[in-house]
């Protein structure tokens, strides 16, 4: 009950999980698609950098985008973590970023200065995020933030939570009906000695 | 009074023991409840042990494992695909109707290779030949016919025009070399009426790129190659020959002989066909054949006889080609021709159905 409870007021209303990441390390950021598309529902991808400059966000196929940062300085989103909400970052490599945004492989892109956002859609995966300053620039002290939301998952924790409230408010029936019992067993022992003690 | 005190006694002990049995529970419902309590708690611990562990924190919000890339669709979509003809077309149609270091980016931005080649001879030649009469891009609709499969590399995009004034229809194939480089023209043909080009597999699954041994009735080198041979001038001597007789050749092979004829005086003419391998491409169609893209390289040779000097004002390509206006010891031309076949599945004749040529360079001495 309590679990279901705090799931409940976790996804909120809307049945929305959200991650997020600050990469300090110079280069690309890169979300996988082991973490893009391990949901059926659109992710939302938010990129946000301290400094105010101009970020951008781009979705390849994985092969292309792996090919364009083969040997480029990266933090990789590699997995999330709910319900704490939290993603795990790995840096590697070591070379300089290429000017990525004349490329073909890019099938959405958004570039904002500060903050950009990006909807990618489930269908065509695997596919991998880029994020990178939009020029050979490389980013730092970028924060990603990852949502989806499906309002199933609500109604699903609300569900759990009303059946352990149910299973919950029964053991405390239970309880309180045996005490209850044991109670009045001992009160009626009691009485019954008393009485033969008199007689 | 000692036997009822004892008789009392003894009842009471046998009470006092129902009573303990009451109070512990009756030992049937006893057990009941203790086995609600056992299967409570385990049903708790599992709950608790799988959220804080990874399996149901993850099917709570959807988590599943990322599906498997597929050979067998296409990198682009469809809008994609567009988006790109649009860019290039765009820059092609400004590198062709602008001068000035504006039209060199936009030609670079919009050609490759052997079409950056022939746009470039064909821009050297506006003055000779007006560029937007010679344009292959003054149609405003593409027409996408086909994209590559699978995530290797060279991709292609395969279009056709049809100018907007009529004329015949042009093919246009787009090529991008690796990742990161852009898609650009690599080449742009007339079609050869009455030539038509068969379906291509759906867009989302894409077109595979067709090499050795893949099924066609020839393999595309090879009928490029024995294509640029039977055209030699002076002729050799050939084999049978894979493909149908066409006007295109037929043409060059009489242009040749009656250029021949007409130097043979002061010159000795010769003519050389060159396939070059980076541009041949055949893509792969939805009934099994193939459409064959290939570019050959015709080289026109004059060796100016002894004594002999020849005016060549009156060839105005050659004179801004090559900037001279007479030859005293050789001068030669060089053409690009691009040729599309289209070649059966396993058995039969691969046929012509597109092609062009265009003067691209020009040297004499």
């Amino acid at each position: 009950m309590v679990l279901g409870s705090w799931i409940v007021v976790k996804l909120g209303p809307s049945g929305q999980a959200q991650f997020s990441a600050t990469s300090k390390a110079p280069g690309a950021m890169v979300i996988t698609s082991d973490v893009l598309n391990t949901v059926d529902v659109p992710v939302r991808v938010t990129a946000t950098r301290r400094d105010g400059a101009a970020v951008r966000l781009a979705v390849a196929p994985t092969p292309d985008a792996r090919a364009m940062l083969a040997t480029s300085a990266v933090s990789t989103v590699n997995a999330v973590h709910y319900p704490a909400g939290t993603m795990d970052l790995r840096a590697s490599g070591a070379g300089t970023l290429s000017d990525l945004s004349t490329a073909d492989v890019w099938r959405l892109a958004a570039k904002g200065a500060g903050s950009t956002e990006l909807v990618v859609d489930q269908g065509r995966g695997p596919e991998t995020v880029v994020v990178t300053s939009g020029d050979a620039k490389p980013l730092t002290d970028v924060t990603v933030t990852l949502a989806w939301a499906n309002r199933t998952w609500f109604f699903e924790a609300l569900v759990a939570a009303t059946i352990g409230a149910v299973l919950a408010a029964f053991a405390l029936i239970d309880l309180w009906q045996s005490r209850v019992i044991a109670l009045r067993t001992d009160e009626a022992a009691t009485g019954t000695t008393t009485s033969e003690a008199t007689v | 009074m000692t036997r009822r005190a004892v008789t009392s006694s003894e009842q009471t002990s046998s009470e006092q023991t129902s009573s303990e049995q009451t109070r512990r529970g009756h030992p049937g419902r006893s057990l009941a409840r203790r086995i609600r309590v056992v299967a409570g708690s385990a049903m708790c611990a599992v709950m608790v042990t799988s959220v804080a562990g990874c399996g149901v924190g993850d099917s709570l919000v959807g988590i599943h494992a990322a599906p498997q890339a597929k050979a067998d669709t296409a990198p682009l979509t469809v809008d994609q695909a567009k988006k790109i003809l649009t860019r290039s077309f765009t820059a092609a149609y400004l590198g062709e109707s602008t001068t000035g270091q504006a039209a060199k980016t936009a030609l670079q931005t919009a050609y490759t290779t052997e079409g950056l080649r022939g746009v470039n001879g064909r821009s050297k030649l506006a003055k000779a030949q007006p560029a937007a009469a010679q344009s292959l891009l003054q149609a405003p609709h593409p027409k996408l016919l086909a994209v590559s499969r699978g995530f290797g590399f060279p991709r292609f995009i395969l279009a056709q025009t049809v100018a907007s004034g009529g004329g015949l229809p042009v093919l246009h194939l787009l090529t991008s070399p690796d990742a990161a480089t852009p898609y650009r023209i690599a080449t742009s043909v007339e079609m050869v009426p009455p030539a038509h080009v068969n379906p291509f597999n759906p867009l989302g699954q894409g077109s595979p790129l067709v090499t050795k041994n893949t099924g066609l009735a020839v393999d595309p080198a090879k009928l490029m190659s024995l294509y640029a041979a039977q055209m030699a001038f002076p002729a050799k001597p050939a084999g049978r020959s894979p493909f149908v007789a066409d006007p295109f050749s037929s043409q060059i092979r009489t242009g040749a002989a009656g250029v021949a004829k007409a130097v043979a005086v002061q010159a000795t003419f010769t003519q050389t066909h060159k396939v070059i391998p980076s541009s041949v491409y055949a893509v792969g169609q939805a009934d099994g054949g193939g459409l064959v893209f290939g570019v050959i390289e015709r080289t026109d040779h004059f060796a100016v006889k002894k004594g002999q000097s020849v005016k060549t004002v009156g060839n105005k390509a050659f004179v801004l080609l090559s900037g001279k206006k007479s030859v005293a010891r050789s001068a030669s031309i060089t053409t690009l021709e691009f040729v599309v076949f289209s070649v059966p599945a396993s058995a039969g004749k691969a046929t012509l159905v597109a092609a062009r040529e265009q003067l691209v360079a020009g040297s004499g001495s």
